[in-house]
């Protein structure tokens, strides 16, 4: 049994069809990138996913569960986190409680508990101090220390998606769902991202599934891709084979260029 | 020169250094000893302040850190006082009758918070108040809470302390408030307070990383209700008598007012909103009797308003206040705290 | 009887529905529920009374002034503190509104006291045009009627056939574009408010005769006209007017047939109700967000 599986997976709203008769399996421990032209239905697989859609059909076998019909705060504590193509970051908040709140299905503490919170022996308190350590530990990993107590609307776009992606990852879920971690980012930034998606799997074990538009990162760091267009799955396979395909280039490029070469 | 900080519970700690924890404590001690120093008219008004701190911090739980809105919470303060008073007229003793009442209410919030799961913006907002204007009309129709007459409250025994009632009943009032002050610090700092700051600043997020937005909302509907209720219980011990126009839609506009002004989302902002609100009101009553102020006031009523209206300055003055402290200040208070205090901070630069 | 309720229900829900629509015009445009509608209507219809009583003009001039009037009084709201806000969010708007509501109270109290007044419309209350088996219609409520018709007609016509009401909508819907393409962004909000607190005053002084003026005069239909726009949708024009006689009638009916102490909590209650099966009113659009 596959370790992640979209099976017939079918979204209209309304009139219009955004994602039809879907099926794509997902690897343990793979990166595996979801390609298509904007409006071709990506976000709307991961919003699927995540809960926040229902489709009317399909099922999202995951772990041995159908994760159709979940609400999504049961998704994420199913083991699956995401990040947002617009980001949604809670504005009000510093980097460090943006990334504590990742920690939530984690801590366990109940409200009698936390009306101890000011005392160092109580349980609250001790929860509180365990999670905070392993919170720092990922602001390590993703250099976010010089904005740890900023609040994260005074931070640069490139950090703002990084304190997301902290985010998620404090949740330890064992798959991450990225939507369009490139965006907006700097050439450099964007090297960086590789090298921190590529640890993500290395080490930390998790399985990743990404959506991206710049084939370069695309092409390097995905084990399979999916291309899609109009809502429907034109081809999946190793990088080479779904870039050179003429059905995703046509997608991508037009009618005119494609008959041109 | 502040030490940097060395321990992550330094965070979560009550009293952010030694200075802060030493005004605390000089603040807390003046609060003690004031009953041997003053009339008892300025305890009642401090009681009054503090019944409606309580109230505002629960409010401002909701509100100011869960992003939603309530127009009825004069409903929530009535249900408190009625229980109460029907629970001390059975002969319950007073602290138990408060604990009923807090969870009474509490429970009443929760159910009030069941239409909030989906609603938003103006259609919460009329939820809350139909709530609120619910409460007021049940209780004047049902005789066995006093109808529209309304009831007396039992005054509590309060004797086993030594001091005079008036001085037991403000100790009482007060050390609640600052319990309820603490709670709240603690609710914010933790789990459960940031979960409420994430639905308040995107609910799509804080469902995504695993926060159930139904126990959640509930929740802040419930505590924020809790609060009420206590107050609620307390304000009847102060007033003596109730009767159901004291808990009308002005009631629950005040208690936003004292949020708004004072600074949503935080309890320093709670607390100096409710302090300058209720000595607001208490000023505007009598308007008139400001010195300088009041004659004059007076002469510009004869010639072009009406000298029987002119309590209704007050009025004015409060609505006039209020769209100052949006337009100027709009953290409220608190904002003008922090400002002076960054002001002084860098002074003279 | 039925007859003379629903007579009675329509004339009341028809002041609802102004009520109902001054609230969603500027809603629609500026996402602020505008608490201070009721009190503005109070002043107008106030304006109106010193027209007729002190300066003894004839009816409809002193209701041009008062039109006039109110319209200066939207724009004064808007320009003067709305526009002024360094942090507008939505309920430090509110809270702009509810300032404004208690200046506009306190200084009606002020000026007038609260003893009541009669204002003497030109439709008598006794007179009955019409009469059958079912129901007396009176000169008032047919001009009460009527001019609700009126209105609601001068309204939509503004909205859907005239430039300044295609501007309107543009701000609505997206405000940076229509600042873009040369719309002068607030003169049309400040223009909104305007036109709302027309149509506020003008139910004011239908209210007036039924429920005789002083200063909280407007309290409880204000609130009724807030319900209404709730049930029906805020952002739907249509929908707040039908949202405004259907108040007016359960209301009768249900404080006639049922209980009439009861009559505004069941009113509400039943809102509520509607709510939670249709979360943004009955006619109006259910947004979900596109992340």
């Amino acid at each position: 049994m596959a370790f992640f599986h979209v099976q017939q997976l079918r979204k209209s709203f309304g009139g219009l069809t955004a994602i039809d008769k879907l099926d794509f399996q997902v690897e343990e421990k793979e990166i595996f990138s979801i390609i298509g032209p904007n409006g071709a239905g990506k976000s709307t697989i991961f919003n699927c996913i995540n809960g926040l859609y229902r489709p009317e059909q399909g099922q999202i076998q995951f772990n041995g569960e159908n994760l159709v019909g979940k609400r999504p705060d049961q998704i994420a504590k199913a083991g699956i986190a995401r990040t947002f193509q617009n980001l949604e970051l809670f504005a009000h908040m510093t980097t460090l409680d943006n990334i504590m709140l990742g920690r939530h299905l984690r801590m366990r503490a109940s409200i009698g508990a936390i009306l101890g919170l000011s005392f160092k022996r109580s349980k609250a308190a001790k929860e509180e101090l365990t999670h905070r350590k392993k919170v720092e530990e990922i602001i390590d990993f993703l250099e976010l220390e010089s904005a740890r107590d900023q609040f994260v609307s005074n931070l640069p776009y490139g950090k703002q998606k990084l304190v997301e992606l902290g985010r998620a990852l404090a949740l330890e879920p064992d798959l991450l769902l990225l939507d369009e971690p490139a965006a907006g980012l700097t050439q450099e930034e964007r090297e960086d991202m590789v090298f921190w998606i590529k640890d993500i799997r290395d080490l930390l074990g998790i399985t990743v599934i990404l959506i991206e538009h710049n084939m370069q990162m695309v092409q390097n760091i995905s084990d399979r891709i999916l291309a899609i267009n109009f809502g429907k799955q034109i081809t999946t396979g190793s990088p080479e084979e779904v870039l050179g395909h003429p059905e995703v280039i046509r997608a991508y490029l037009g009618e005119d260029i494609t008959q041109a070469q | 020169m502040r030490n940097l900080k060395t321990d992550y519970f330094e965070d979560l700690q009550l009293f952010k250094d030694g200075l802060q924890l030493f005004w605390s404590v000089v603040f807390l001690l003046l609060l003690f000893v004031l009953p041997f120093f003053v009339k008892t008219y300025y305890l009642t008004i401090i009681n009054l302040m503090a019944v409606n701190v309580i109230v505002a911090l629960g409010l401002n739980l909701l509100v100011g850190n869960t992003g939603q809105i309530s127009l009825g919470h004069a409903g929530f303060v009535a249900i408190g006082a009625y229980t109460t008073v029907l629970l001390l007229k059975a002969g319950v003793p007073f602290i138990f009758a408060l604990m009923a009442s807090g969870a009474v209410t509490a429970l009443f919030g929760i159910l009030l918070g069941i239409p909030s799961l989906k609603l938003e913006g103006p259609y919460l907002a009329i939820a809350t108040l139909a709530f609120g204007l619910a409460v007021t009309t049940v209780i004047g129709r049902m005789d066995f809470l006093g109808g529209r007459m309304g009831m007396n409250v039992p005054k509590i025994g309060l004797g086993w302390t030594g001091l005079k009632y008036d001085q037991s009943l403000y100790y009482l009032i007060v050390i609640i408030t600052v319990l309820c002050i603490i709670a709240t610090r603690n609710l914010l700092k933790s789990r459960i307070g940031r979960a409420f700051q994430a639905i308040r600043d995107s609910d799509i997020a804080a469902s995504a990383i695993g926060i159930h937005l139904t126990k959640y909302k509930l929740y802040s509907f419930g505590i924020s209700a809790l609060f009420a209720g206590i107050a609620g219980s307390l304000w009847a011990l102060y007033l003596g008598f109730i009767n159901p126009t004291l808990f009308n839609f002005i009631l629950s506009i005040n208690f936003l007012v004292i949020i708004v002004l004072g600074g949503l989302g935080s309890i320093t902002g709670s607390v100096m909103g409710a302090i300058v609100l209720t000595y607001l009101n208490l000023q505007l009553e009598d308007v008139v009797d400001i010195p300088v102020l009041g004659d004059l006031l007076l002469r510009f009523s004869e010639t072009f308003m009406t000298t029987t209206g002119v309590s209704n300055v007050s009025w004015f003055l409060t609505g006039f206040i209020l769209i100052l402290i949006v337009l100027f200040e709009p953290l409220g208070l608190y904002g003008l705290w922090l400002r002076t205090k960054i002001y002084w901070k860098r002074w003279p630069f | 009887m039925l007859g003379q309720l629903i007579v009675s229900s329509l004339v009341v829900g028809s002041i609802y529905a102004l009520l109902a629509l001054a609230m969603s015009i500027t809603y629609k445009a500026s996402e602020v529920p505008n608490f201070s509608q009721g009190e503005m209507a109070m002043i107008s219809t106030y304006m109106t009374f010193v027209m007729l009583s002190s300066f003894g003009l004839p009816f409809y001039s002193a209701m041009l002034i008062t039109i006039a009037f109110a319209f200066l009084l939207g724009l004064l709201l808007e320009f003067l503190f709305l526009r002024r806000a360094k942090m507008p969010t939505p309920l430090n708007l509110i809270v702009i509104t509810i300032g404004f509501q208690l200046m506009l109270y306190g200084l009606a109290g002020w000026k007038w006291g609260s003893e009541q007044r009669q204002i003497n419309l030109p439709f008598s209350e006794s007179k009955v045009i019409y009469q059958n088996d079912f129901f007396a219609l009176t000169e008032l409520n047919l001009a009460t009627l009527a001019i609700a018709i009126v209105v609601l007609i001068v309204i939509y016509l503004l909205i859907q056939r005239t430039k300044l009401g295609l501007a309107m909508k543009a701000c609505q819907q997206n405000i940076n574009a229509s600042k873009m393409n040369g719309i002068s962004a607030n003169r049309i909000m400040a223009i909104t408010f305007g036109i709302s607190s027309v149509v506020g005053a003008i139910a004011g002084v239908l209210v007036a005769p039924i429920l005789t003026l002083d200063p909280s005069m407007m309290w409880d239909p204000l609130l009724k006209g807030f319900a209404a726009a709730v049930l029906g949708g805020m952002k739907s024009l249509h929908g707040v007017v039908i949202g405004g006689l259907l108040l007016g009638i359960v209301e009768n009916l249900f404080g006639f047939y049922i209980s009439i102490e009861f009559k505004s909590v069941v009113a509400f209650a039943i809102i509520v109700l509607v709510l939670y099966f249709k979360p943004s009113g009955l006619f109006d659009k259910h947004y979900l967000r596109k992340v």
